[in-house]
């Protein structure tokens, strides 16, 4: 979030603004500086949005309005695509159904995991910084890695977590074979993931004041009622980030299905970027795949712009001032 | 085709083709929709441009693959020295998309190895029509390749040149059959035969089953050929799954796990091993008898004290055998497609595809060089194996349709099929189902 904030702000300083502004010349040797710093910097990232991202998608939705198969020229179909997606493709509404699935739990989920580990180990255990590094160490290890260690794990009868579940008299199910267990496989892989999470929680508690703590302790909080009402409130800009990246990273799943699953069992594992990769790129439906991560786009948008919506009723800055 | 040899779908393991598209797929997207439309052009020979003079070849594979392609074009290269060839490897799992990018953005290809997706360019205007190159050059296609040599036709035109093509052979542990005392198996092997062997192989107590299964496209298909059914129209590539014949085909083939339980299903599959498939429980002596193709030759080879020999698949009322195998090419985009059919007709001579015999890669589609003793006595197999199974079994080759929707075909097998061979629904209802699917894909052509 600070990120951001230091971004902008030269920003407004050097945005031509209307008709009557003082002139350029006055703009004093520092801040003149200051603004060609933010430009050299953030020249990458625009200079490499409008060379590599601008143009295709501009040309994909154009390809979303044609019949293309990459070979011959496009052929304009006007709203095709979209209306078959919609009304007649036999398994569109099932992948958005899996997705939405997916991302409905896996989101949530993977934050109170992660906010749990976050705030064990922000206690004062010995070894701390052991369990700190070894919580972040799956977030590191390659996707392809992490699938191939999974198939194990979810292995009907050989499997460490179904042999673990007969311990306790449960018969473990055919994880991935199975078309209503093969979903919450894939996400109990995310959460294994969560500590990516973890770790900018734990910077963001190393933010919040000790005062605080000291204030509350005099007040007689128990250390149940100082986690709700100091370090939960003091965390939502985190929490919201890490809500919003996950639900941009959830929707977007597109590895561990295409290594783990294939998308199988007929389908009950498709995501919608899967799907959009298996249309464009394996069976040469460009314009379709197109129409797909269109409306893929949209989908997420909503998402992200729910969340930011709500996000004035529970995410707290410091410098806010709440009644 | 061999660049799918690991992903049998019955043992839905990671192949390592998905575990690489999977690192590289995310962002190969982009780059290509920025490339714009493709090339038209109209189905005659084109015009060659004698001057145009570097030629570039692509070929997938691995690096045994690299080997004995670079010695291949080494041999071009001392046959038609005013040429510089240029061996592009790419890797198998990347490879339709590269090369699909590659024409898009008409930096195509002078030479191209394609296969079951042959018909996907050509259908397109992508390809070459070579028959005015074959009859101007005297090839016979039939003698030179056998059936094999038909199977690049797409709409009364030749695409491509048969390059590798080794029939599905039978593996068997030699060890096992002589501790169940019972005959190798042979040519004149029937269903009957087959399955009384499996059961005699069969010992649960072990953890060990007497074949590998069929649930690979290759697998199930034969059957279904060899009962007299096909899964898509020879003629018209229509699909013909729910069939009286190929129904019965395919009910034997699930009593296999089911009834007779001779043989691991994908749940067995995995609790052997990550990875696991057909092809290593065979390595490993957990199956006895598994069908696949020539690539299983070097692997078992590798392994010490694994007693194996091959022999011919085994048929049913009719006598069919899937093969893996690739051709060569020409894209329309290339500039010399005269030098670039002088090359392949010599790559695919039987001087040209001797590296493939010597080195061990595949199975030569020239059955002069197959019918040899440089493919059937090898210097690089120590073990006494009877390569002879693969020249065999040539005649008896079946190839299926290769439809332009050949890749969304494979999808559909896989998304119907899934619950077949767990045993949640039995022959009728699923051939019903798929041809359903098949139809809604596949547009036949007339």
């Amino acid at each position: 979030m600070t990120v951001v904030d230091a971004a902008a702000a030269p920003d407004r300083g050097t945005a031509p603004g209307p008709a009557g502004r003082p002139p350029r010349a006055k703009m004093p040797p520092h801040r003149r500086k200051e603004a060609l710093l933010f430009y050299l910097f953030i020249s990458p990232w625009v200079i490499g949005f409008l060379a590599f991202l601008l143009g295709p998608m501009i040309f994909s939705i154009y390809l979303s309005f044609t019949e293309w198969d990459s070979f011959t020229p496009p052929r304009w179909v006007g709203l095709e695509n979209y209306i078959t997606l919609l009304t007649d493709d036999p398994i569109f509404w099932k992948v958005m159904g899996n997705t939405a699935y997916y991302a409905i739990i896996s989101v949530p989920l993977g934050m109170a995991v992660s906010l749990f580990i976050a705030n064990l180990l922000n206690k004062k255990v010995r070894f701390r910084k052991l369990f700190r590094t070894l919580v972040y160490l799956p977030h590191l290890i390659p996707i392809v890695a992490v699938a191939l260690i999974f198939q194990m794990v979810f292995a009907p009868g050989a499997g460490p977590l179904n042999q673990a579940l007969s311990l306790v008299g449960i018969t473990g199910p055919n994880w991935l074979m199975d078309s209503a267990w093969v979903k919450p496989a894939l996400i109990l892989m995310s959460l294994w993931q969560a500590g990516g999470g973890t770790i900018l929680l734990l910077a963001g508690m190393n933010g919040i004041p000790k005062e605080l703590y000291e204030a509350a302790e005099i007040d007689g909080a128990s250390s149940m009622r100082q986690f709700w009402s100091v370090t939960f409130p003091q965390l939502t800009p985190v929490i919201f980030f890490n809500l919003i990246m996950g639900i941009i990273g959830s929707f977007q799943v597109f590895a561990q299905v295409f290594i783990l699953t294939g998308g199988g069992p007929d389908n009950a594992s498709q995501m919608a970027v899967p799907m959009l990769f298996d249309e464009a790129f394996r069976f040469y439906h460009m314009g379709y795949g197109s129409a797909i991560a269109w409306i893929l786009f949209v989908v997420i948008m909503a998402f992200t712009a729910l969340a930011f919506a709500t996000s004035g009723r529970w995410v707290f800055y410091e410098s806010e001032v709440r009644s | 085709m061999s660049r799918t040899r690991s992903a049998s779908p019955i043992s839905r393991s990671v192949s390592r083709r998905s575990l690489l598209a999977g690192a590289g797929a995310a962002g190969a997207g982009l780059g290509l929709a920025a490339c714009g439309g493709g090339s038209g052009g109209d189905a005659g020979t084109p015009e060659s441009d004698p001057d145009h003079k570097d030629l570039v070849m692509t070929v997938w594979g691995g690096e045994a693959d690299k080997l004995a392609y670079q010695a291949r074009v080494d041999l071009a290269k001392e046959k038609f020295p005013d040429y510089t060839i240029t061996l592009q490897l790419i890797p198998s799992e990347n490879y339709e998309q590269k090369v699909q990018t590659m024409i898009s953005s008409k930096t195509g290809p002078d030479i191209m190895q394609v296969a079951e997706n042959v018909n996907v360019y050509s259908s397109k205007q992508q390809l070459v029509p070579l028959d005015d190159y074959i009859s101007a050059a005297g090839l016979d296609m039939a003698a030179t390749f056998g059936p094999v040599g038909e199977n690049y036709r797409w709409d009364g035109k030749t695409y491509g040149i048969p390059d590798r093509s080794g029939a599905m052979v039978l593996y068997y542990n030699k060890d096992l059959f002589d501790a169940a005392g019972i005959e190798y198996p042979t040519a004149d092997w029937d269903w009957d035969t087959f399955l009384d062997a499996a059961k005699a192989l069969t010992d649960p107590a072990e953890g060990r089953f007497g074949f590998g299964g069929v649930g690979w496209w290759p697998q199930w298909f034969s059957l279904v050929a060899q009962n007299g059914g096909a899964v898509l129209d020879p003629e018209t590539g229509a699909p013909s799954v729910n069939s009286p014949e190929a129904v019965e085909a395919l009910q034997w083939a699930q009593d296999l796990y089911f009834t007779h339980k001779v043989a691991p299903t994908a749940v067995d599959y995995s609790n052997m091993g990550p990875e696991m498939g057909a092809d290593g429980a065979f390595q490993q002596g957990l199956v006895a008898m598994n069908s696949t193709g020539f690539w299983a030759v070097g692997g078992n080879a590798g392994i010490d004290g694994l007693n194996w020999d091959i022999a011919p698949f085994f048929h049913g009322k009719e006598k069919a055998v899937s093969a893996f195998g690739s051709a060569l090419v020409i894209p329309t985009a290339a500039k010399n497609p005269q030098a670039s059919f002088e090359i392949i007709q010599f790559l695919t001579s039987a001087e040209g595809q001797t590296p493939i015999a010597d080195l061990g890669q595949d199975v030569p589609a020239n059955l002069e060089l197959q019918g040899s003793d440089a493919f059937l006595d090898p210097e690089w197999l120590e073990a006494d194996a009877n390569l002879e199974a693969f020249p065999e079994s040539a005649d008896m080759i079946f190839t299926p349709k290769f439809i332009p929707e050949w890749n969304e075909m494979q999808k559909s097998v896989d998304d119907a099929m899934a619950s077949f061979w767990l045993g949640e629904s039995d022959a009728q209802t699923t051939a019903d189902d798929l041809q359903s699917r098949l139809e809604r894909v596949i547009k036949p052509s007339e």
